[in-house]
């Protein structure tokens, strides 16, 4: 019997530990970012993969609607912008598309599971000088509902959240 | 008896579906070029239904009463594409894909292929700025080429005999026994 519990209350140990461990492996390490007060997106590059001149141009201006709507930058500059010479501190955010399969939209509709439209593009965040800050790895896809261009959409989504959560000052109360 | 309830049935069916449907080619106006502006220009919302036209030397975009102006100088590339859409869209397509025995999927199947502008111009403080529009097919190529020649400026140029690339050289055709 008291084997029983023993093993049991052993087993149980086990698995909080294992939970423990799982939750730990989940949290990714703060990273050493600055805080700043403007961010520039520069134009998306895709020299390796074929991208089509419409994702390009929405990757790029979803991104930008996407960090002013998110807040916490005084100012989203543009690619080529004169005035974010003048910010003195900026974080410039060049993305460049590493994978691209354009899906169909009719596939998504009609059998669900196929016609995913993905694109994966490499974020790296670098400071006026051009040291980096930090980089990262997005993708944006749509799996069902809407057209392939939403896939820049889910995107910008996730690359604005990782610029307010790495770079924008918090709000001052 | 049966055959004929069906007939009304298919018949009922074609006159709920057909005029929207139809429209799609019908609802282009005969004058200018009607446009969706899908994202891009500054104060105009995503998706906004207008008329693209040139006028002094820039390209304007008209919605309702009110228009944005690109100067075509500035505007660094211009790039025409070929897409498709559904037929059924907005919030009608959204309800339809929850249409009973898969009819949404069905309905689905019916698209109309459209032609996509993209340009990439930069403002007084050099700032890049990107639009995409939408057009009836065919109609984006002839407009590319006058944004050309108002002064716009492109990366991939427009072929004048599109026709003749799909033509083979003689020297690579086939020489039969």
């Amino acid at each position: 019997m008291k084997r029983t519990i023993c093993a049991v209350l052993l087993f149980c140990g086990l698995l909080a530990l294992g939970a423990e461990l799982m939750e730990l492996r989940g949290q990714t390490p703060p990273p050493a970012t600055k805080k700043v007060s403007a961010i520039q997106v520069i134009m998306i590059h895709s020299d390796e993969i074929k991208l089509p001149a419409e994702f390009q141009v929405a990757l790029y201006e979803d991104l930008i609607q996407q960090l002013q709507k998110q807040g916490g930058f005084q100012h989203v500059y543009r690619d080529g912008d004169r005035d974010a010479a003048s910010a003195t501190d900026l974080v410039v955010l060049h993305s460049t598309v590493r994978g691209f399969k354009k899906g169909s939209e009719m596939k998504r509709n009609v059998t669900t599971v196929a016609g995913k439209t993905s694109i994966d593009v490499h974020c790296q965040f670098m400071d006026k000088d051009g040291k980096t800050l930090l980089e990262h790895d997005l993708n944006g896809k749509v799996a069902f509902f809407g057209a392939n261009l939403r896939a820049t959409y889910d995107f910008a989504k996730k690359a604005a959240k990782l610029a307010h959560d790495n770079f924008a000052a918090p709000k001052a109360s | 008896m049966v055959l004929r309830s069906m007939r009304n049935a298919t018949i009922a069916i074609f006159w709920i579906v057909g005029p929207m449907v139809l429209p799609s080619a019908a609802q282009q106006p005969a004058a200018g070029n009607s446009a969706v502006q899908v994202i891009g220009l500054t104060g105009v919302k995503q998706k906004t239904k207008g008329t693209l036209a040139l006028e002094g030397g820039d390209l304007q975009f008209k919605y309702s009463k009110t228009k944005a102006d690109v100067p075509l100088k500035t505007i660094e590339d211009v790039v025409t594409d070929l897409d498709s859409e559904r037929v059924f869209r907005g919030t009608v397509g959204t309800l339809t894909m929850f249409a009973p025995y898969g009819s949404g999927r069905f309905l689905s199947l019916f698209r109309t292929k459209i032609d996509t502008l993209t340009i990439k111009y930069r403002d007084e403080g050099g700032a890049l700025h990107g639009a995409i529009f939408t057009m009836s097919l065919g109609k984006a190529e002839p407009f590319k080429k006058e944004m050309l020649a108002g002064g716009a400026r492109t990366t991939i140029p427009i072929q004048d005999h599109p026709a003749s690339t799909d033509a083979k050289p003689d020297a690579a055709k086939e020489k039969k026994p």
